[in-house]
């Protein structure tokens, strides 16, 4: 499982906590102030379900529910969900600000993979 | 194309007007005031839901106790963000409930979101215009059915009859977010402003004979949450405080009335991999100064808690089950005052209401679901009208209620 950013994103590591923080929608930009434009796979998705749980330690219905909320309520803009790795992949790249997760990155592809730390 | 045929406005023409107006307004004024656009600022999301429920021994739904297909929520919302500053959103929903709420549409909330300040652990946001009440457990999602727990909500904290008025305001409200490595996730929300009452949620609250106008004043709540960091507990603690006045008319068989209403609530939730266990308690605080005759007055401070357990027994299929008890007055349990006060004409059991609730929901596809659920009542204090309750239909103590609703959201 690798995470991913636009190639324009300028970091090379981050920490779980920070991950958590921008996939629950409580950061929105990155330290140069752009905007952090949030891709995923569908929930039911294996490699959301892994990502949910084994990197950010928060179970995807509990994702849901957060997005659910920012969706319903009017209080904020939830993750946009495109169907399939590839989609994402093509969405980070092609998107400033962007991030997202693979688990099989094609090398010659022009993202930031991220260093994940505890 | 039944529930189009029957589609009424629950709030005023005018109303929505004055939604619209205020929400174009805003958008010209942030245009002007953002330095850049984002050509992918759209999102649109709905839900369409409907079900039979049938109520046996109480006017909960309706007054014969017939199966009813009245559970239906659909609701559809749009946001823009019109550059990094501003933001558009807004929600619309068509209910229909039977006796649990007014019948029609409204303007779940329609404002504009300004992000005041962010970094890496804050954020901060103002919303003005009508905004939803986020200070509950599940206040800001209780109308949108695959983001609830139950087709019915704990009606001690959730009470349908209060719908209308515990949903939102037009005003302002605040969002403050704060994350922190050491101590956990802080959630505090800040709200003030006042609903619109049409003549039948006056209805709905007081009873079918009212003929005057009714008016909230003003209400003001504040809430805060904390997750513990990676913590699978969040614990709460709101406060309410909102006043209401009756206006009569010339022929009215009541008098004018003032309505206040104080709340303190806190709740805690855990949401493990497969067992979630939620629950709230509330102490509600209601004056009453005329109504009956000029110098009536009455005061009551009601009680009501519930504990939640959901099980998710596999991908698709989760069990519910849940207690819950409440107290219209905490000094009159059993309701035996209510009854020798009103001269035997209101009974009891209108002093409280105790439900045991079970239920499931199964994923039939993705963002398709049913849920079904039972309840068994006692006590009938969470019915409408409030005020001046049904008695004729309500000659129960006990009455209970199944349904079945399916959803599709996108």
């Amino acid at each position: 499982m690798q995470v991913i950013t636009h190639a324009s994103v300028n970091v090379e590591s981050m920490t779980t906590s920070q991950l958590r923080r921008i996939y629950s929608i409580r950061q929105l930009r990155w330290e140069n102030s752009t905007p952090i434009v949030v891709f995923v796979l569908p929930s039911k998705h294996i490699i959301h379900k892994n990502f949910s749980k084994n990197i950010l330690n928060i179970f995807p219905y509990k994702l849901d529910r957060i997005w659910n909320k920012l969706t319903f309520s009017g209080l904020g803009v939830a993750p946009t969900v495109v169907q399939s790795q590839e989609e994402l992949l093509k969405a980070v790249s092609n998107t400033p600000g962007a991030i997202g997760y693979v688990d099989n990155l094609n090398k010659e592809t022009d993202v930031n993979v991220i260093k994940i730390s505890i | 194309m039944l529930m189009l045929l029957k589609f009424q406005y629950s709030v005023s023409y005018k109303t929505w007007i004055h939604h619209a107006v205020v929400l174009m307004a805003m958008f010209f004024i942030c245009q002007a005031y953002g330095q850049e656009d984002n050509n992918e600022a759209w999102q649109v999301h709905g839900f369409i839901a409907q079900g039979l429920i049938d109520v046996n021994g109480s006017s909960f739904v309706n007054n014969d106790g017939a199966l009813s297909a009245e559970l239906t929520e659909v609701g559809i919302n749009g946001s823009y963000q019109l550059n990094d500053y501003f933001r558009i959103t807004g929600q619309a929903v068509y209910l229909d409930g039977g006796n649990r709420y007014v019948e029609g549409a409204r303007i779940d909330y329609a404002l504009l979101d300004f992000s005041v300040y962010q970094d890496n652990k804050w954020l901060v946001n103002l919303y003005l215009g009508r905004f939803k009440n986020n200070n509950w457990l599940y206040s800001s999602t209780r109308d949108v059915p695959h983001a609830r727990p139950s087709i019915i909500l704990p009606q001690s904290k959730y009470f349908d009859g209060f719908r209308d008025i515990a949903m939102g305001s037009d005003g302002l409200s605040a969002k403050v977010v704060y994350s922190s490595d050491n101590y956990g996730d802080f959630d505090l929300y800040f709200s003030y402003g006042a609903s619109t009452l049409d003549t039948e949620d006056v209805k709905l609250l007081l009873g079918d004979l009212v003929q005057g106008k009714g008016k909230q004043d003003f209400d003001a709540q504040a809430s805060i949450y904390w997750q513990p960091h990676f913590s699978p507990w969040q614990f709460g603690f709101s406060v309410l405080d909102s006043d209401f006045n009756y206006e009569r008319t010339s022929a009215d068989f009541f008098y004018d009335a003032q309505f206040s209403f104080q709340q303190l609530s806190s709740s805690f939730l855990y949401e493990g991999e497969r067992w979630e266990f939620s629950g709230e308690i509330t102490q509600s605080k209601f004056s009453q100064l005329g109504f009956y005759n000029d110098e009536f007055k009455n005061e009551s401070t009601g009680v009501g808690v519930y504990l939640q357990s959901r099980y998710q027994f596999n991908n698709q299929l989760s069990l519910l089950a849940r207690a819950e008890k409440f107290y219209a007055n905490k000094k009159d349990k059993n309701g035996s005052k209510l009854e020798q006060n009103t001269g035997g004409s209101i009974p009891s059991y209108f002093g409280y209401q105790n439900d045991i609730t079970v239920g499931a929901s199964y994923q039939l596809a993705d963002n398709f679901r049913v849920d079904v659920e039972h309840h068994w009542v006692e006590g009938t204090s969470r019915l409408t009208p409030v005020v001046m309750p049904n008695t004729e239909v309500n000659d129960q103590r006990r009455w209970n209620m199944w349904a079945i609703q399916f959803m599709y959201w996108f």
